[in-house]
């Protein structure tokens, strides 16, 4: 009994020392204010990959803490209010949904490439920083690629609390600021996702479901369509 | 009893560590608010390599809108909100030549009316330690413990203030603060901080001078 009991005592004070060893940080539904621009007068359809109903980020900093980040549903909500907020008409699809079932002018597909972030200890500075890497495929409405662009984010928060998790997560949303400051600025410029209001780029392809391999399409795009990770950068090609 | 309120008040003042401060402004052209009218307070673009404090900002705010002398600010936050996305880090204007533009842009010109802003001051600068040295041990045991030695640090508030006048898009001029501290800590058993506040010194002078180049 006296064992067990010594057992337990010594597994709860390993359990603390672990946990004080690692961060979890849940991001709260982030809401981006109604920007002022006109709707870009285009019928489209948003379908979401399934990672952004969950998504989670595990960083390890070497020798020193591990910090998870759950995004959780905040990139579904950023971007059904984003596009919501850009074109005349949405129609929000999950990833099992069939694109052929639904009228529209241009399908949209962000996916996240790539999220890191960095600590003040990394830094050596007294902030969080967050990149976000997303890439947006359009399609036109019979499922040929009319492009594909690559968003680099990048949010900075000053560490004001003890721990920091908080202003990770202030880091984490001024990224999502920031790349829906680029979408508005540049989608329309760097894609001609407007032209698609006009009918589809060329007739049906003949393959299967171009659409629904959407995302494995990338691997096979040459090397330039490939967007650098750098701060602030924009890679755009349009096909 | 008279005699203790005066060591109080040395001892108080000796607490502190030592600053220098230089204020400064260069004026472009005529100022003044009228009434209705507001300021807003903006610190340049991270994106640009800018490190302003958040908390500094907020203190240039406060100290801006409060007392009698008091001027209307509008929470940056807001500002920021009401014309997003046009003043986020990476959209913001760098200098006047760009707010034409910007103000030509659907809603713009009467959001920023809306909220009566007559100025935008841009923030730029950060406090930086420069120099420390001097050394400080303690030690602790089961009959007590206590520190010994001596450290000092140097710290150099740097800032400066970009005014734009948002009726004619053409900046109005800049302000600028410079103050260095340098904090004490000695210690002979129980450490005695001598602390430069050297960020608060630097937020109170800018506040004051930029109320002043405003309101003229």
């Amino acid at each position: 009994m006296i064992d067990r009991l010594r057992f337990a005592s010594l597994a709860g004070l390993a359990a603390i020392l672990m946990a004080g060893c690692s961060s979890t940080v849940t991001m709260q539904m982030p809401t981006i204010p109604e920007p002022r621009i006109e709707k870009i007068p285009v019928d489209v359809a948003v379908r979401l990959p399934a990672e952004f109903e969950n998504f989670v980020h595990v960083e390890e900093v070497l020798g020193k803490e591990t910090w998870t980040i759950e995004l959780g549903r905040s990139n579904a909500a950023f971007f059904t209010q984003l596009f919501g907020y850009m074109f005349d008409s949405v129609v929000m699809l999950g990833p099992d949904d069939d694109p052929r079932d639904y009228q529209f002018d241009a399908l949209i597909e962000p996916v996240i490439e790539g999220f890191e972030f960095s600590t003040p200890s990394q830094s050596q500075s007294d902030a969080f920083a967050v990149w976000i890497r997303y890439r947006m495929s359009i399609f036109d409405s019979v499922g040929n690629r009319a492009s594909s662009w690559t968003v680099n984010a990048y949010g900075k928060a000053q560490k004001e609390e003890l721990g920091g998790g908080d202003s990770l997560k202030r880091a984490a949303i001024l990224a999502m600021r920031d790349a829906a400051a680029l979408i508005i600025m540049q989608m329309e410029k760097v894609t001609n996702i407007r032209q698609l209001a006009d009918g589809p780029l060329a007739p049906a392809p003949d393959t299967t479901d171009v659409m629904q391999a959407g995302v494995e399409q990338e691997s096979e795009e040459p090397a330039s369509v490939i967007g650098i990770f750098a701060i602030g950068g924009i890679d755009d090609a349009a096909e | 009893m008279r005699q203790s309120r005066i060591l109080v008040v040395l001892v108080g003042l000796s607490l502190a560590g030592c600053v220098t401060s230089r204020l400064e402004d260069a004026r472009e052209k005529v100022t003044g608010l009228a009434e209705g009218q507001s300021v807003v307070v903006m610190t340049k673009s991270y994106h640009t390599g800018n490190e302003t404090e958040g908390d500094y900002l907020t203190c240039i705010e406060k100290a801006l809108g409060s007392g009698s002398k008091g001027i209307n600010v509008i929470p940056h936050q807001q500002f920021v909100d009401e014309l997003f996305p046009w003043f986020e880090p990476r959209t913001a204007p760098a200098d006047t030549k760009g707010l034409p533009v910007l103000m030509g842009r659907p809603g713009v010109a009467d959001a920023v009316k809306g909220m009566g802003v007559r100025y935008v001051v841009w923030l730029d600068g950060d406090t930086e330690r420069v120099a420390e040295g001097g050394s400080l041990s303690c030690a602790a045991g089961p009959g007590g413990g206590g520190c010994f030695g001596f450290a000092w640090w140097q710290n150099d508030a740097d800032y400066e203030a970009a005014v734009w006048d948002m009726e004619g898009y053409e900046s109005a001029g800049t302000v600028s603060a410079d103050v260095s501290g340098t904090s004490f800590l000695p210690a002979l058993v129980v450490p005695i901080p001598l602390i430069a506040r050297t960020q608060t010194r630097a937020c109170k002078g800018l506040a004051q001078q930029l109320r002043a180049f405003i309101v003229q």
